[in-house]
Formats: C-alpha cells, structure tokens, sequence
C-alpha cells in the first residue's frame, strides 16, 4: 500500500478483477461481485473513483445516502470529472424511492454540467449486474463502434443524381465524361450538350451556378 | 422574414429539428418544446427519427422497453451508428415506458442484456439520459440545445431556406458524405452557389458549413473524387446511410 495514487490511476486490474476503494470492503456489491466469479482486489485510496475496472473503466458510485445527505457529493463529482486520467469515467447512481425527486437535477448536473455518463441503478444488487456485464462486454465486439470508410463512387452518383433533371443513366453518362464533382460543375454548357441536350445542360449548368 | 417563428430569434432561444417521423407519437413533446420553451422547431425529413440540436449533435428518443428488447438490438446499432457517421456528439433520451390509463405500472425488469446494452453505449461514446415523460424530455432537449449554443454550436441560421432552388441546393448538401441536415442547412445559407461551395477552400468549408475541419477536409476530397465509372455501373444505386 506504498504506491502513490498517481501510480495508481494509470494501472488498470488484470482481466477479471475488480480494483475497489477499501470502503466497500464489507458492502452486498462487492459480495455480489464476487459471487458472479470476479477477483476483488482493495485499495486504501482510488483516487475519488469507487471501482477501477479491466477494460480502463473508472466508476463513482453515487448512493441514495449521498444524495439524501445533501451537497458534499458534487463536491466529489467535481474532483472526480478533474482527475484527468486515461480511464473512461462513468458515474452510478442509486435511483430509489427515496432519491427519486433528486434525481433530475443529479442528471443535469452530472451529464448536462459536467459531461460524465451517467447510469442509474436501483441498488447494489442491479450495480454489481451492471459492473460485471461491463467486464464482460469487454471482451465481446461493440454493436456501436463507429463504421469504418466507404466507397466513394455510389456517392458520387447520388449526389449527382439531386441535379433536377438528372436520373440514374443521365448521372452514369455525365460521371463517365466528368469523373468528379468539381469537373462536373466547371463544364460549360456547350460541353455538357452532346451528353443531355440543350435544355438540360442549360439547366445543369444553371444550377450550379 | 426575420419575424418568421422558426428563425432563431432572441439570443439565447434554441432551434432544434425534429424528423417528421417523430411527430405522431411525440405531439405533448413538440408542443412543449414550442409553448413551454418558446423554441424555434422546425420539422422536417431526416433519414431517421431523431432531433438535431445542435450543428454536431443529434439526439435519439426510445423507450426503456424498447432499449430492453432483444430484437431491437440490429435496429438500434443501425441507427446510432449511422447518426455517428453524421454527428460529433450522439445522445440517446431513454424515456420511461407510459402505463395506460387504468393500468397498474409494472416495475421494470432489468435483464443481462439491458445492462450489456449500457455498458456497450456508454463505452462508445454515446451519452445517456434518463426521462419520465414526455415533458422531461422536451425540457432536456432544449437544454442539451443551451449548452451546445453556450459551446458555439448552436444553429445559428434560419431553419428554413426560401426558394425551389435553393432548396434543391439543399437536398444536394445533405447527400454530401457525412454531412447533417444542419450543415446542410448552414451551407445553403452561406454560400450563394453550389460552383462557390465545391471551388472553395477547405477553411471555407469548415467555416460556411460550422462544422470540424476533418469533415470539411472530407467534403473537399469528396468533391474532387475522381470516379472509376466502372464501380459506379457495377455496384448498387442508393445512399447507404
């Protein structure tokens, strides 16, 4: 328990391990947590985060006492959002009956004032759920990646086929003398005649111009 | 014109886009949006059901149930992943399930799949936010709304371009590749032709269209693409958005 905090922050768990601040020690989360087949390692001090998850994921669980009690917690919130580290930072909170009519301007504060996702959980039950799901996610592809790049060429064509007057077999045959968009629009209209007659070129060119 | 209800008018008052899809179920919510928060609304055909916000950001209503059901899980993927192609910022309204009249309100149950479909949106970037009805989520929309225009991405143009040919302008921009419909909206206001727009620089762009320089950098390429006519002819027809 020598390390120094910052030494902490920037190791995340061995995969199936859970790094949990010492005040959940005796909590139904952690037992929960370990009933699921996780590894729960202590530490003294985690910086302001709760958990430290292995896929870098930093958790501050915010409980119905905490709301309840009063203010100290945005206090906490804001240290945590200030701790700069490469952990991907997610804020829990216990959304009870009795936090209910916090709740709307805890999210506010939390999401809209300082930008960290929040998720709400009815208890410790749902939250170890939840963390072990988080691990488990890790290692399974994400749904919602951001796509990878596409081919330009039916773009293009699209696009050229928003030109009023122009279909699919007029934009085949412009693309084929005028292969971009630029060329496309600086052709004059003598040039685009022999392909779209002499209306139509009038029209293309006037479009763009 | 600038009386029009759907410019923005004092500072400080939001506009926000609303995809025509989203009207029939969500009419409590325009009406809130319009009477309770006097924001400039404007609806209009997007490529999906969602609200535009700001120049960067889109946000997605759905249900708790719908967040929920496995068989939603392609279709949700589908269509946030498309939004990413679109928006900087993706934000997801998940809304609590309305109990009809004189039913008893079932508490929710929360499943594996529920929860793994969190850890996968939050891990991707995606933010969250919790609404009771309706109202709440108006009321948050506008806010997500001030906090964009406090960050200087407010959409600051008319919603609303006046003539057929600029509205044909229009529907060009918004077939360019990764470009929302509010920069789309943000180039037919800034640039007086299409030739102005496809000759200019790539700080033109970033700046006629408010928009990142990686995507103007992306629409400048794009418009200096050469096609291979080959490609073209042998692949399918169709925006693929």
């Amino acid at each position: 328990m020598e390390a120094k905090p910052c030494d902490l922050m920037t190791a995340a768990p061995p995969y199936g391990h859970v790094l949990c601040s010492e005040k959940w020690t005796d909590s139904a989360l952690v037992r929960a947590l370990r009933g699921g087949g996780l590894k729960i390692l202590f530490e003294k001090e985690l910086h302001v985060a709760d958990f430290l998850l292995p896929n870098k994921s930093s958790i501050l669980y915010v409980s119905e006492c905490d709301i309840i009690a009063g203010s100290s917690y945005k206090r906490k919130l804001v240290r945590y959002r200030n701790a700069s580290n490469s952990f991907q930072e997610l804020v829990l909170v216990e959304r009870t009956g009795l936090s209910e009519q916090y709740f709307s301007a805890l999210q506010r504060f939390v999401v809209l004032e300082l930008g960290l996702p929040l998720l709400p959980v009815g208890g410790q039950a749902e939250a170890s759920q939840l963390i072990s799901q988080m691990i488990q996610a890790d290692g399974r592809e994400n749904i919602f990646r951001k796509s990878s790049c596409r081919l330009l060429d039916p773009l293009v064509l699209t696009l050229v086929q928003q030109i009023p007057g122009v279909g699919r077999v007029k934009a085949l045959t412009l693309l084929q003398n005028f292969s971009s968009i630029q060329q496309l629009c600086s052709a004059a209209p003598e040039e685009l005649e022999p392909m779209v007659g002499q209306t139509l070129a009038q029209q293309i060119h006037s479009f763009f111009h | 014109a600038s009386s029009s209800t759907d410019s923005p008018a004092s500072p400080g008052s939001v506009s926000i886009l609303v995809d025509s899809r989203c009207i029939s179920g969500a009419v409590e919510l325009l009406t809130s949006l319009r009477q309770r928060h006097a924001a400039a609304v404007l609806v209009c055909s997007l490529d999906a059901s969602y609200f535009i916000v700001s120049n960067r950001m889109a946000v997605e209503k759905l249900s708790q149930s719908d967040l929920a059901a496995m068989p939603n899980r392609k279709r949700l993927a589908d269509r946030v992943n498309s939004l990413q192609r679109l928006f900087e910022r993706v934000c997801l309204i998940v809304e609590k399930d309305r109990t009809k009249a004189g039913e008893a309100s079932r508490p929710f149950q929360r499943t594996r799949y529920y929860d793994s479909m969190l850890a996968a949106l939050v891990r991707s970037g995606i933010r969250l936010l919790w609404s009771d009805c309706a109202e709440e989520t108006a009321a948050l929309l506008v806010e997500l709304s001030r906090v964009e225009l406090r960050k200087g991405h407010g959409i600051a143009v008319p919603l609303e371009v006046k003539g057929q040919r600029r509205e044909q302008a229009l529907q060009l921009y918004s077939s360019l590749p990764s470009v929302n419909y509010a920069q789309a909206l943000n180039l037919s206001h800034n640039f007086r032709t299409i030739a102005q727009l496809v000759n200019s620089s790539v700080e033109a762009i970033q700046k006629g269209g408010c928009m990142s320089r990686i995507r103007a950098e992306e629409i400048y390429r794009f418009l200096r693409y050469s096609c291979d006519s080959f490609l073209i002819k042998t692949s399918k027809a169709g925006k693929t958005s």
